[in-house]
């Protein structure tokens, strides 16, 4: 990196005003599986525990009938004189039984996240909500916005009124991610209706401050909004979800502050104990350009050319293709060829002699022409 | 940070990709992306020049990103350019290929095109249909009037 990128702060009418360092935070590698396992346990840590009743049921004295009255040998309620009697009972099959492996309050709920593995996540959110595309993905309505981060003069700790927030949201065009959530306000569907948790919504931006002068007070009733103090930054805020990219807005301090809350590459944390950020584990991740670049290209071998030999020829059977045989063998040639001149010579041996006529006798030619 | 890496992170999963069917096409709705196929090429997120093509109360506007922004940038790192109100298709189709002129996203060409295309036509008044002619028993209770 040549010279650090720097990220300008916008006043409370929205304009550039002075500028500030990016935080080397913001460059830190983003893992997305360290940010969804990190989040799938630390969001358990919130359950309450619940389980059914010890005693549900097991609150009648059935026993079985054992064998011999044709029925099942399962408990059966005992007496008479109501349709109760005689009906099978505790089993998780029966009507008014326990259920199957009857859930207790001593479950796991809580998982226990290594520091490290804690820290590295809340690391990865924060690079994360600095790109702009992320927060896109993430569905926030970022498009007027001039640049992400987003960072804020530190006037605005002092806000005290809604009105004023509200003001300040829309002059730096941030305000069309709270009207989102508002509009997003939905009844829940199922139990939850009834346990406090009466409508869902989007999640609108987080507001990051350094000193609270009110600006909590300001923002906290703005729908999908939340306000948090930069050393308290929490990875189920910054990665609702587990999803990354959360739009996060910073107000001057808070930025300033990052590179001591979270240390730098070189330079380890003064808020956490020997805290040093992960780096990357290639420095430029733009892997295509690097192979493209002239220096690589420069050093490596020309291509070959696309001629290829064929990977594999036909087999040729050396009982049928004599090529091949004679490659194989050498002598099978000799043989061939006296084994032809064998059969030849039997040939010529079994051949019949034409008969030649021999010349008629004394005798009988003295008898042939007599006189 | 890479465009390649970005794709990676957002590919699995983001608030534009639309699944309708377990074995279908794969959509996505963000700006930016011209087929609106979740994919590396058309997303308009996780590559540095995207071409949108959309419209703004009856304005076709042409918005680029800026090769050279910087990466933080968000509205300032775009070139908007809008067609005149009650721009002909021909100028519109040419004024959507000059920008492929310089060598900006060519593979893109094609699918702007289209997508200008089906923005005018969209615009385009339908015309009225011609009135039904009364046929059979309507047309006589026409006639007796």
């Amino acid at each position: 990196m040549a010279s650090r990128p720097t990220v300008s702060i916008r006043s409370a009418t929205g304009e550039a005003s002075g500028s500030l360092p990016l935080p080397a935070v913001l460059t830190a590698p983003i893992r997305l599986d360290v940010v969804q396992q990190v989040h799938k346990s630390i969001a358990k840590n919130r359950r309450q525990p619940y389980a059914v009743s010890e005693k549900a049921g097991h609150q009648t004295s059935a026993e079985s009938w054992g064998t011999g009255r044709a029925v099942a040998r399962i408990p059966r309620v005992g007496g008479g004189g109501t349709h109760r009697s005689g009906q099978a009972a505790f089993g998780n099959m029966c009507r008014g039984g326990r259920m199957f492996a009857p859930t207790k309050t001593w479950r796991k709920w809580h998982v226990k996240v290594n520091q490290g593995q804690r820290r590295f996540a809340v690391v990865s959110a924060l690079a994360a909500s600095a790109l702009p595309s992320l927060v896109l993905a993430r569905g926030h309505r970022i498009e007027g916005t001039e640049e992400i981060p987003l960072v804020v003069s530190s006037g605005v700790e002092s806000l005290n009124k809604t009105k004023e927030a509200v003001t300040l949201l829309k002059a730096i065009n941030a305000y069309t991610d709270v009207t989102k959530v508002s509009n997003s306000r939905k009844y829940r569907a199922g139990k939850g209706k009834m346990r406090g948790r009466r409508y869902r919504q989007r999640r609108g931006p987080l507001i990051v401050y350094n000193e609270d002068n009110g600006i909590v007070k300001a923002f906290r009733n703005l729908p999908g909004v939340e306000v948090v103090n930069v050393r308290r930054l929490n990875l189920l805020q910054l990665a609702p979800g587990g999803h990354l990219g959360r739009f996060v807005i910073w107000t001057e301090g808070a930025f300033g502050l990052l590179d001591e809350v979270f240390g730098t590459f070189d330079q380890a944390s003064v808020h956490k104990k020997d805290f040093t950020l992960p780096t990357s584990k290639i420095t430029n991740p733009d892997v295509t350009g690097i192979i493209n670049s002239s220096v690589i290209q420069a050093v490596v071998r020309p291509a070959n050319s696309k001629v290829t030999k064929r990977p594999w020829t036909q087999h040729k059977n050396p009982l049928n293709n004599k090529g091949v045989l004679f490659r194989l063998n050498p002598y099978a040639k000799t043989i061939r060829r006296q084994e032809l001149l064998k059969q030849e010579r039997i040939k010529a041996k079994k051949a019949k002699k034409p008969k030649t006529p021999s010349s008629a006798g004394k005798e009988f030619l003295g008898t042939l022409f007599a006189p | 940070m890479s465009r390649d890496l970005e794709w990676l992170l957002i590919r699995k999963y983001n608030s534009n990709v639309v699944k309708r069917l377990p074995a279908g096409p794969l959509f996505s709705k963000e700006a930016g992306n011209l087929l609106n196929i979740h994919s590396h090429k058309y997303s308009g997120l996780a590559n540095s020049k995207t071409i949108t093509i959309q419209e703004d109360k009856g304005v076709i506007q042409i918005v680029t990103r800026k090769p050279k922004a910087l990466p933080h940038a968000v509205s300032s790192g775009v070139a908007k350019s809008s067609l005149r109100n009650r721009t002909g298709p021909r100028r519109a189709l040419g004024a959507t290929s000059k920008q492929f002129k310089s060598g900006y996203r060519p593979d893109l060409r094609r699918a702007a095109l289209a997508r200008t295309s089906a923005l005018l036509s969209s615009q385009k008044e339908k015309k009225p249909r011609p009135v039904k002619k009364p046929r059979g028993k309507k047309a006589v209770a026409v006639d007796s009037t």
